[in-house]
């Protein structure tokens, strides 16, 4: 390989057939003289402008397209010469990094020799090594190309803000529950809201055996095995799914808050009673038709009870989770709309307050499309406030418009599957750790379940995964019509 | 005794005679090639020599005349076998002792409306002062068993041994086309004139004898001509009418010790406005040289008045960019032969004023 052109942060290198250099590849270009080295990796393959190619091609189709047929006596066996020229290939490669003295720093304002440099392609692990990303808590994602193990690790997924993105039957809810078992063997708490109800089965292998996980896997199904009892409810929190949830405007949330605390203070909050105290409400008509809407639409919810004994408590799973880390499971498939808004809303809600009284150090969240119950201030809340909190978001969408755009420029880690369309590319490569060219270059050809991993994991040096295989039992495939017909 | 002949051999789709594999004149052509590039061994090679010099031009017949009357052609669409060679040859770089050159020569033949080439090369050589003698007469002497070969007078001058190795690969070429090829037609680059330093009368003749042997016609076709009649390009000279048709000339008179051995045409073939000066094989009747022209025009595609056959033989055997930097990239691994960038002195010492073909 030959170093051929630099403009800005871009370096073109001229490869030959044998070398075998492809996208997501990194290389290394050593001056020795300089004592330096510039760490690049190729984001597009090119063939090389060699002068007299279009002749050559031309001359084999002269004969109204089809080839001419005939032989060459070549006796001194040039053509192979040819074809190696021929062949040769530019490779457009963006510089990560300097090497110096054995640190790394992502300068790439000096300019290696021409003549003298040597390139040489860099193996994962060796970039690894200089990038120092290992650490106490290694998370394997997968293999790479050179058939080595890219290792990340669970520390750099603390306090960070993840997205999962790809089209559809790419492998995101794979490495979703790759992550979210690795963070679990670590001793995280972990909620999940499971959109599609594939989580639930975690704790069982492939071929119905419990795993590992089986102990720490709450799986909390709304209005089944997971009810809220009316009177172990906090006031915000009933706001909250008031509010937000089911849109109750100021004045009639005003005239809640009075009736929950009159309530509360009478030692009478039932669902029973507190239908009682709206209907007898000594208030405008309107208000209180509000209030009986929101109040039936609770009840029809099925989500709250005035049986603690039927109550599974959400603290509790959280508490269980705590010591010896767990996934609590919050399966939202059979709930609609409005009542997975209400789910979310409480549990989101209870997070809060259980971080904010130090019940709970961190929470790591997955939320698999989560557009389709998170309402529109949250996505600020998440990415400021909740961090601050403890809770550690990860987005897992095939829409990535329907992520907001603070969230990918507060990213600090994405994981990229494939996508062809360009206007998803250009929406994912708004993230600031990212630059565009690498996000349009490589992810439009990544092969199913292979995963381009990008941000703080991998210290900023972009990896291409083929994401591991895992022994659980997994629920997320499509249900296909045709298939028992097979 | 050896008797050298081209095997025939049956493909799917065409029988096309084809040369063995192992034809004296291409395994000479090799040995000489490996025998001289192994002298340049570890040797730095310069990669922007200065262009070769070219052949001066014959001199031009005088008392030229062309006749106004076309010869009109009518397309005969007989089955015929349409034949043509070419050959190139490109400096590929100096050495401190002389030039290294490659040589390539392409036959392709039309039949059943199908092309077929066979390309010879390249065959790259080490040429210098010391072994130009050897290189090039043990070529002409393997070639053409010549009684005149090998003797230093015919030796021609360094800078002249590209044209002059690919004269002689082509003259072969030819006359193995001429011994194969039965009832065809036969089209050359150029013209038939003969007694030049690389055209030998005898040669010429042995080729064309070859050719009539066989029952086949050599047509010869000069892309550019130099012949004028009143200061005109006879090629220019053309009439009102409708092509195909050809104009006959007269009065073609060389000096000593050029020989015209064809008759001078002017060939339009198409009615495109464009024509080409066309030698015809003397030794043949009128009518059969007629006849020629008009299976060639039944049998082949001519655009631009060339025929195809003839264009895609120049094709197949000039060298593209690519290729020579495959060469270079061939000398420099198998022979160890540094690739150096000595500096253009005429860019040196008139920057963009020196650019080649400024005077």
């Amino acid at each position: 390989m030959k170093l051929y052109k630099k403009e800005g942060n871009i370096i073109q290198v001229l490869s030959f057939p044998t070398e075998n250099a492809e996208k997501g590849d990194y290389l290394m270009v050593e001056d020795a003289d300089a004592a330096k080295a510039l760490i690049v990796q190729v984001i597009d393959v090119q063939f090389a402008a060699v002068p007299g190619v279009l002749e050559e091609l031309l001359r084999t189709l002269p004969d109204g397209g089809e080839p001419i047929q005939g032989e060459d006596i070549d006796p001194l066996e040039i053509a192979p010469h040819i074809t190696y020229i021929q062949d040769a290939s530019l490779l457009v490669c963006k510089i990560r990094a300097t090497l110096e003295n054995g640190v790394l720093s992502p300068s790439s304002s000096w300019l290696p020799s021409r003549s003298q440099s040597l390139i040489r392609k860099l193996s994962v692990p060796a970039l690894m090594k200089l990038a120092k990303v290992d650490g106490e808590r290694p998370v394997i994602l997968g293999g790479t190309k050179d058939s080595s193990l890219l290792t990340v690790d669970a520390t750099d997924l603390d306090g960070t803000l993840n997205i999962i993105t790809g089209k559809k039957g790419c492998g995101k809810s794979h490495l979703s529950k790759l992550l979210m078992a690795s963070l679990v063997g670590y001793k995280a708490t972990v909620v999940i809201f499971d959109l599609n109800g594939e989580y639930g089965s975690i704790g069982m292998t492939n071929d119905g055996r419990r795993n590992m996980y089986y102990d720490k896997i709450y799986a909390l199904t709304p209005s089944q095995n997971f009810k809220v009892a009316i009177n172990q409810l906090h006031l915000n929190v009933v706001l909250g799914i008031l509010v937000n949830a089911l849109h109750l405007p100021g004045t009639s949330a005003r005239e809640f808050k009075r009736i929950w605390k009159q309530l509360k203070d009478q030692g009478k909050l039932t669902l029973a009673d507190l239908h009682e105290a709206i209907r007898s409400c000594n208030c405008n008509q309107h208000v209180r038709d509000a209030l009986a809407s929101r109040y039936f639409s609770l009840v029809n919810s099925g989500f709250f009870t005035d049986n603690l004994a039927e109550a599974a408590l959400l603290e509790d799973s959280l508490l269980k989770a705590k010591t010896q880390g767990g996934a609590i499971i919050v399966n939202l498939k059979n709930t609609g709309n409005i009542d997975r808004q209400i789910i979310v809303e409480y549990v989101l809600g209870k997070l809060v307050d259980s971080l904010q009284a130090w019940k709970l150090k961190a929470v790591f969240l997955f939320a698999e499309e989560a557009h389709l119950y998170l309402r529109e201030t949250y996505w600020d809340d998440i990415v400021t406030r909740m961090r601050h909190f403890g809770i550690f978001t990860t987005f897992i969408t095939n829409q990535p418009d329907t992520v907001q755009e603070t969230i990918y420029r507060q990213a600090d880690n994405i994981f990229l599957f494939n996508f062809t369309n360009e206007h998803d590319l250009d929406v994912v490569s708004r993230a600031a750790r990212v630059d565009a060219e690498t996000v349009r270059s490589i992810a439009r050809d990544l092969p199913p379940h292979h995963c381009l991993t990008l941000g703080r994991v991998v210290r900023d040096f972009p990896m291409v995964t083929r994401v591991r295989s895992l022994d659980l039992k997994t629920m997320g495939e499509t249900r296909l019509f045709f298939a028992a017909q097979k | 005794m050896v008797i050298e002949q081209y095997t025939i051999t049956t493909t799917p789709k065409y029988n096309f005679p084809q040369p063995t594999p192992d034809t004296p004149l291409p395994q000479r052509f090799l040995e000489l090639s490996i025998n001289s590039l192994r002298q340049v061994h570890n040797t730095p090679l310069q990669i922007n020599p200065q262009p070769l010099l070219h052949p001066a031009p014959t001199d031009c017949p005088t008392q030229l005349q062309l006749k106004r009357q076309p010869l009109t052609l009518t397309p005969n669409h007989q089955e015929t076998t349409i034949a043509a060679v070419d050959t190139s040859t490109i400096k590929i770089g100096e050495t401190k002792t002389g030039i290294i050159i490659a040589i390539r020569g392409a036959t392709v033949q039309r039949q059943n409306r199908n092309y077929h080439y066979t390309r010879l090369g390249p065959f790259i050589f080490h040429v210098t002062e010391e072994n130009k003698n050897a290189v090039y007469n043990n070529l002409e002497r393997d070639c053409f068993h010549s009684p005149h070969s090998g003797s230093y007078r015919f030796t021609p001058p360094l800078m002249q041994m590209p044209t002059r190795l690919a004269s002689l690969l082509e003259r072969w070429l030819q006359t193995r086309l001429a011994r194969t090829a039965n009832n065809a037609v036969i089209l050359f680059d150029g013209s038939l004139t003969s007694g030049t330093i690389d055209t030998p009368v005898y040669r010429m003749r042995e080729i064309l004898s070859a050719a009539r042997r066989n029952h086949n016609t050599v047509l010869a076709f000069s892309k550019a001509t130099s012949m004028r009649i009143n200061g005109y390009l006879i090629t220019d000279l053309l009439p009102q009418g409708e092509a195909p048709y050809l104009l006959e000339t007269l009065g073609l008179r060389f000096k000593p010790p050029t020989v015209p051995l064809g008759d001078v045409y002017v060939a339009r073939l198409h009615k495109a406005n464009m024509a080409f000066r066309l030698d015809i094989d003397c030794e043949i009747p009128t009518q059969s040289r007629m006849d020629a022209v008009e299976r060639l025009l039944g049998n082949d595609a001519l655009q631009n008045s060339y025929p195809e056959t003839l264009r895609l033989a120049h094709i197949l055997c000039t060298f593209t960019a690519n290729e020579v930097l495959a060469m270079q990239h061939f000398i420099t691994r198998r022979h160890g032969i540094q690739i150096v960038n000595r500096p253009d002195m005429h860019r040196l010492l008139f920057g963009p004023f020196g650019r080649e073909g400024y005077a």
